[in-house]
């Protein structure tokens, strides 16, 4: 019976070890396991919709910059409350009330105050701030359970997942105003006037952070598209860090080796608006430890005393 | 009278730990809200020759951020197999990249770091931040940090608007490595190369 006991014991112990070590693994796939199978033509999209960026989207979005906050901002809000049904569909099919409340909410109140949806009112703090939610299908459809799937470049439209370009394409058919221009006779030029203004107002906003990221990053397309992957988790279930890629399962370490430790010298500062002439004898030297050791109420024996 | 003495010795218990937290959680906001202003201090300040710049920076970043945990975390599975010289070489390197990405960034930069809130989520503090950019708009942070064994805050990681530098620096890293048929090694020539730009 003992015999039996320690032998089913070595099997739950095998079985937990394994089942310890799959886990791992599989949190160590969940960070590198990019799911880009379409590497190869994805970064040959990505090469063609960064020169198209270059050379036209960049400067139109740098033009559009110029233009004065009147008739620039209400633009914008026209063609974001125009996305208003299509949000608003998705929102229900979703289920999720607090999205349905919000988008009504923000729509009423930008289409009566906001006269007709040229001003955003709805996120002034005098009508409670409400924030702007976009809902598509693909959130629509992680929600209902289907996985993102490889991750994908759309000429023009940029990172995706075959869910997300799927749900695009749904969004797109069944907009709501679409049947409306349809039914009115209004012409593609129309049409398109709300999508072409939210994506250069879009570009706009990102004109500086964008440059610097090109500038800065090592591999452009890798950052892309983890930039995208995170935005998409979060925008779906609103979760700032996904379980698996936590930062908890790296534990903190203290240095193993002494000559890995930073090596922290001499902080320099120079007054402001002195004669640069002058500057090495306004120049003075800092060797504290910065800037943690100084803070206000912080006493070191107070707190180990109660820890 | 007996459930009166223990529910006494529970409060006072319990009304030290929560002081103290609390005493922590000012402490963190104060230590993100102060990182600005030695920012502004330190580097932004025009006058500031870029070496001199790109030493404050350096310094700082190596004051307030734990420059070995980070490093770990951006090479992911590849930082076991390396050897000590290699992990040396690679930290160097990294903080050279850091500094010659980011310094530069800050010349000129007029704002100011004002923490909303601090949330103590497993040992971290989450510290949700707004950067009121003088010439621009408000950027939205959340810095995790932790408190070392000095009782020194350390910054692990910044999250704007859902996305983790730290994931997305990692992310980079791993894509750099796979497509280098040096892999590590290449990484490095690649911040070098960088760097020296």
């Amino acid at each position: 019976m003992v015999d039996l006991i320690l032998k089913y014991n070595k099997i739950l112990l095998i079985l937990v070890i394994s089942a310890l070590i799959s886990f791992n693994v599989k949190k160590a796939e969940a960070v590198e396991n990019v799911n880009d199978p379409f590497e190869n033509v994805n970064r040959n999209i990505f090469k063609f919709n960064n020169n198209l960026d270059d050379y036209f989207f960049k400067p139109v979005a740098k033009g559009w910059r110029k233009i004065p906050d009147i008739p620039r901002k209400p633009l914008t809000n026209l063609a974001t409350t125009a996305k208003t049904p299509i949000s608003l569909a998705n929102a229900i099919l979703q289920l999720n009330k607090e999205s349905i409340g919000n988008i009504i909410g923000r729509f009423l109140i930008n289409m009566t105050f906001g006269l007709g949806g040229l001003f955003d009112v709805a996120s002034s703090d005098n009508f409670g701030n409400i924030a702007e939610v976009e809902e598509d299908f693909g959130q629509t459809l992680a929600v209902w359970g289907v996985p993102d799937g490889p991750y994908v470049m759309l000429p023009i439209f940029g990172p995706s997942s075959v869910r997300d370009a799927f749900g695009l394409g749904v969004d797109t058919i069944t907009n709501p105003l679409s049947f409306g221009y349809r039914m009115n006779g209004i012409g593609l030029e129309a049409r398109l006037s709300g999508p072409v203004v939210r994506g250069v107002s879009t570009r706009e906003k990102y004109l500086d952070y964008l440059d610097e990221m090109k500038e800065g990053s090592l591999d452009f397309y890798a950052t892309m598209r983890s930039l995208y992957r995170q935005k998409r988790r979060k925008d779906i279930s609103g979760e700032l860090e996904s379980k698996d890629l936590s930062l908890s399962m790296l534990p903190i370490e203290e240095y193993e080796d002494e000559e890995l430790k930073p090596d922290v010298k001499n902080i320099v500062t120079t007054m402001k608006g002195k004669d640069p002439q002058t500057k090495s004898e306004m120049t003075r030297y800092y060797n504290g430890v910065l800037p943690s050791s100084n803070y206000p109420a912080f006493n070191e024996s107070r707190v180990n005393l109660i820890e | 009278m007996s459930y009166f003495r223990n529910f006494l010795i529970l409060a006072l218990f319990i009304i030290p730990i929560q002081s103290t937290s609390d005493e922590k959680i000012e402490q963190s906001k104060y230590f993100v809200e102060n990182l600005g202003k030695e920012v502004v201090e330190k580097v932004s300040n025009v006058n500031l020759t870029e070496s001199e710049r790109n030493v404050n920076f350096r310094n700082l970043y190596l004051n307030s951020f734990d420059n070995y945990y980070i490093s770990r975390f951006v090479l992911g599975r590849y930082w076991k197999n390396l050897d000590s010289n290699m992990r040396k070489q690679f930290v160097k390197s990294f903080n050279d990249y850091i500094v010659a990405t980011y310094a530069p960034k800050f010349k000129g930069w007029e704002g100011t770091f004002q923490a909303v809130d601090s949330l103590i989520e497993n040992n971290y503090y989450n510290v949700k931040m707004n950067v009121l950019n003088k010439d621009g708009p408000t950027l939205k942070l959340i810095w995790k940090i932790y408190l070392d064994k000095n009782k020194n805050f350390k910054i692990l990681d910044v999250n704007i608007d859902g996305v983790s530098m730290l994931v997305t620096q990692r992310a980079e890293f791993m894509s750099v490595i796979k497509n280098n048929p040096k892999g590590v090694l290449g990484l490095i020539e690649a911040m070098i190369k960088k760097t020296s730009g």
